[in-house]
């Protein structure tokens, strides 16, 4: 057999083609090079020093007496009096001493690395407390007003980065709205509360995060067929026997699916705490694994050197908890697993009607909730419109501005950060079509051996922590690319580009992967029957059946790469000029002293959220189905 | 119009061997209907002949070429598929148009011969339709239309009518082998329906296990099957267990439940001895209530159960442990636990080797 017939035959075998190889090159490169590469350095840098393998930076970490604090420092709960000036109507400033309680400022605090820990336990908590029963409702009961509330339920994922935080953070300060309402006007509180530190945290990640956690569930109860139920029912099972039997069983994967997700989302937030230092300044909130990473970042601005090797160790300890996490519910996020997900939503529902009283009771949970967890976003608005940010007592708004929105073309730096961010989301969009429809083609159609490893790495970028991809990005071009147009200090922009197609490739590959498991592979088999090759038929039949699934996924990719973080925020902060929409937020919370600059964030948050909104509603018209519903 | 040949092929899933060293030749212009019980390979063999599954060993040929190493778009064979496999975003002109447009015909000729192609599945006027416009009758002309129209080099259909309703399926069948004559393309078509291979056939290879059991005319594998899974998988019929009293040269007689029955084998080289446990297989419509005493069995039993099945009756007649079928006219009257003397052809009453037994789990429960 000459060679030529032997690759024939191994192609045919593997059904390889020119179409699928060029396919396979493009995804596996890609990867290669924006996932692997850089992930691997950061590990190579961790864990040698002086050229051999060592646990030295490992070692120095956890003997950092700020890394492990036990039995943690500082009472949750502490009642100190302090001074407040107060002007008499004839001009005299005199001192009033007044109670105010303090939690979560003094403490507790773990040590870095517990904090984190202590505070993503809290919010998948938390988040299982509020999610769980919300799931349950939703998807089992029929109240008025429900298709109301499924919209209200989803306000909070509306990312308003730092703005949120910040929003919190005022209201709970010490003279914050709160305050003002419960213990000034109305006076039901006989102390001012102030709530800071590690607990203001877990309170707006719980808020932010609660309704992944929800939806998860949600979309779990609604795939259960619902003759599961029925059979049950038929053989006497009902109320809450049939709930602890059937319902709640069935819907376990979508629940931890939620809560390490949730988890994840936590430890690697950096908008709590950098929002939380808008709103108090220094404390307790920054003093967490991703925000003490974010802030080695500032170092770097003079040149990796600067960064001492145990932040690359805390780097790496930040990935083996997000990577065990996404380990642990792999089975529950590959494409697979969302495509079975997005098909059984067709089953006919089985929904109750309830009394009047039961609707009651879901009012009076599903009421506040509701208010209170889209407060930031509702926050969010005023600030950005009115002069809420500049009004100190009382901490309300007084009158209307456009001042703040307008800015967001007649401020150039705001300006240029908008076109920033639309340039990288654009282009980084076009690189997750391209990467994302062949990678689910590759692993939906071919029969290449170890596709799983490329299902695994198109899904992984969902659990990875922002801040890994940042640190490994920097290590990696920073050395490897020195002087080039991929330095991290030349053109962090550029960077961004490939950050944005690696952390957002997911959304598209679902709803690809979902699309082509709606097409009945026979489809193509014709095609191929009557004399078309692999790229025509992909072409002319694939591509027109999955349009609308390549649409709303790249709608969503671009949305949530227009809104993305970590990397947006640590990259930048080296050429400052180069920021995104989301950097710009930061410097205006955080780094920037001027009042109203918290405005020109809100404002940019408003964008952020019109643009969310718009691109949402088309993808679910598009997809008919609810958005990309675990791991947004 | 080209001959297969199929040479020792195999193919695996994993550890399941799907299909099993099979070799098997379709003559130019042959209908060859492959029927088999579900999972018995005959849809995996199909696909190797399409290119769209790659064996592990053996070669297909089209007209002594061989094409087992080339991709399904090089062989040249239309495809009819169970769900039809419509486009649904082109319109039943653009789906038969397809195959045309790859291969580069002129656009008028195009518009002829999809033209042709919908006369001749009678759907002229329905070009400008979309596939979920039309019944399922409709599509599975239209799927038809689209293979057709190429004029491949063979016609590979896998189960294409068991999606229709019973009436509309009798019709396509019929409808499909006048098309298929006058074509003479040759066809090669899967189903698991024993009736419908053999109407429309002109041989059957019957699977089993991932092998060709026994290949030949409908009135062959029906009348002359050579084992006990054919007799069972193709019709009705009665088996009996018994032994080998004497092999002459025109009957073998048979001891079984009691009764001394006269038989033959399907085939000269299928060779029983004395003394050899057999079965005999009996079908309904072989029994009658009357017959020459000289070269018919004669069997007597009780009517043991009744059925009612519109043209006619379905009767076991109790004899020792055993029931015969037959069939009687709608209108006979008879009744359970009557006794009953029955006629059984020395013809009809087939002997085979009771080895292989363990397939008859596929026998209709009797």
């Amino acid at each position: 057999m000459s060679i030529r017939a032997g690759i024939t035959k191994l192609a045919r075998k593997y059904n390889l083609d020119s179409f699928i190889l060029v396919q396979l090159v493009l995804v596996v490169s890609i990867l290669v090079i924006f996932l692997i590469l850089p992930i691997s350095t950061l590990l190579v840098k961790a864990f040698v020093h002086e050229g051999h393998f060592s646990i030295k930076y490992f070692r120095e970490l956890f003997s950092d007496p700020e890394a492990i604090i036990f039995p943690p420092r500082g009472l949750m709960i502490r009642v100190e009096t302090t001074y407040r000036y107060e002007i008499l109507p004839n001009g005299t400033r005199i001192l009033i001493p007044e109670k105010v309680i303090y939690i979560g400022k003094m403490g507790p605090d773990f040590g870095y690395l517990l904090n984190s820990l202590f505070v993503a336990l809290m919010v998948a908590l938390f988040s299982l407390i509020l999610g769980v029963p919300t799931a349950f409702i939703m998807a089992k009961y029929d109240f008025p007003g429900k298709s109301l509330f499924s919209i209200l339920l989803l306000v909070p994922m509306l990312a308003t980065p730092f703005v949120n935080a910040f929003i919190i953070g005022k209201i709970l300060g010490r003279s914050g709205v709160l305050n003002y309402i419960l213990f000034e006007k109305l006076h039901i509180l006989p102390y001012r509360i102030e709530i800071a530190g590690l607990p203001a945290v877990i309170l707006i990640q719980t808020l932010t995060f609660f309704p992944i956690v929800y939806l998860n569930v949600y979309a779990a109860i609604m795939n259960i067929d619902p003759s599961l139920e029925e059979q049950a029912e038929n053989l006497g099972a009902k109320g809450f026997k049939l709930f602890r039997t059937i319902t709640w069983p069935l819907s376990l994967p979508g629940i931890a699916a939620g809560l390490v997700l949730v988890f994840i989302f936590s430890l690697e937030d950096l908008g709590a705490p950098i929002g939380l230092s808008g709103a108090f300044g220094h404390g307790l909130h920054q003093k967490v694994i991703s925000f003490i990473i974010y802030d080695e970042f500032r170092k770097a601005v003079g040149g990796i050197a600067q960064i001492y090797p145990t932040t690359y160790a805390l780097a790496v300890f930040l990935l083996f908890i997000a990577t065990t996490g996404f380990l642990s519910i792999k089975k529950y996020i590959s494409l697979r697993t969302y495509a079975m997900m997005v098909k059984g939503t067709l089953l006919n529902r089985r929904i109750k009607r309830i009394s009047t009283i039961r609707a009651l009771a879901i009012y009076v949970f599903l009421i506040p909730l509701v208010f209170i967890s889209s407060f930031p976003q509702i926050g969010t608005v005023i600030l950005a419109l009115t002069d809420w940010a500049l009004r100190i007592r009382p901490p309300l708004p007084s009158r209307f501005t456009w001042e703040y929105i307008s800015s967001l073309i007649r401020d150039p730096s705001v300006f240029r950060a908008i076109l920033n961010s639309l340039t990288y989301s654009s282009i980084a969009v076009i690189f997750i079509i391209l990467i994302g429809t062949s990678a689910s083609y590759l692993v939906a159609r071919s029969r290449i051996p170890g596709r799983d490893i490329i299902d695994a790495l198109v899904t992984i970028p969902i659990a990875t922590p922002g801040i890994i991809i940042a640190v490994g990005y920097l290590l990696f071009f920073a050395t490897y690319f020195a002087g080039t147009p991929l330095s991290p200090f030349n053109n962090p922009g550029l960077l961004l580009i490939f950050t944005y197609t690696i952390r957002r490739l997911p959304f598209t590959a679902r709803t690809v992967f979902a699309g082509l498991q709606q097409i009945h592979v026979t489809l193509e088999e014709v095609s191929y029957s009557l004399g078309a090759g692999r790229a025509t038929t992909f072409f002319r039949i694939v591509l027109p059946l999955i349009q609308g699934n390549i649409v709303g996924g790249a709608l969503l990719s671009f949305v949530y790469s227009m809104g993305e973080v970590s990397t947006s925020i640590t990259l930048s902060a080296l050429n400052p000029t180069q920021g995104p929409i989301t950097f710009k937020m930061s410097q205006a919370i955080y780094a920037t002293a001027a009042v109203g600059s918290v405005c020109i964030a809100a404002a940019l948050g408003v964008l952020l959220m019109i643009l969310q909104i718009i691109a949402i509603s088309i993808s679910n018209y598009v997809l008919k189905q609810r958005v990309a519903l675990i791991g947004v | 119009m080209v001959t297969v040949s199929i040479r020792e092929l195999t193919k695996k899933f994993g550890k399941v061997i799907a299909v099993n060293n099979v070799t098997l030749d379709i003559n130019h212009g042959e209908f060859m209907v492959l029927v088999g019980p579900s999972g018995c390979g005959k849809t995996t063999l199909l696909r190797l002949i399409a290119g769209l599954e790659v064996p592990d060993h053996g070669r297909i040929l089209f007209d002594g070429e061989d094409v087992t190493d080339l991709p399904p778009y090089k062989r040249d064979t239309g495809m009819v598929f169970q769900n039809y496999a419509l486009w649904p975003h082109m319109t039943v002109f653009e789906n038969i148009a397809y195959g045309l447009r790859i291969r580069k015909v002129p656009r008028n000729e195009i518009k002829k011969r999809v033209k042709w192609a919908l006369e001749l599945v009678k759907l002229e006027g329905l070009e400008d339709r979309y596939p979920h416009e039309l019944s399922g009758g409709q599509q599975q002309r239209v799927a038809l239309a689209r293979a057709l129209v190429v004029q491949p080099k063979v016609l590979l259909l896998d189960e294409p009518l068991s999606n229709l309703d019973a009436k509309l399926r009798v019709e396509m069948r019929e409808e499909i082998r006048r098309l298929q004559k006058e074509l003479g393309i040759t066809t090669i078509y899967v189903t698991h329906d024993q009736e419908e291979a053999l109407t429309i056939a002109d041989r059957i290879a019957v699977m089993n296990m991932g092998q060709i059991i026994q290949v030949g005319t409908p009135y062959e594998v029906y009348r002359r099957p050579r084992n006990l899974f054919v007799a069972s998988f193709l019709g009705r019929c009665t088996i009996l267990w018994g032994k080998v009293l004497k092999v002459s040269r025109d009957y073998i007689t048979v001891e079984s439940e009691g009764h001394i029955f006269k038989g033959i084998v399907p085939s000269n080289d299928i060779k029983v001895h004395v003394e050899e446990g057999v079965a005999l297989v009996i079908r309904p419509e072989d029994v009658s209530l009357e017959g020459d005493a000289s070269s018919c069995n004669i069997v007597r039993g009780v009517v043991d159960w009744i059925s009612f099945s519109g043209d006619h009756l379905d009767v076991k007649v109790k004899i020792n442990n055993s029931r015969i079928l037959l069939t009687l006219d709608a209108d006979a009257d008879i009744n359970v636990g009557e006794r009953m003397t029955i006629y059984i052809p020395y013809d009809s009453v087939l002997i085979l080797p009771a080895k292989g037994v363990y397939e008859v789990a596929y026998a209709k429960e009797l």
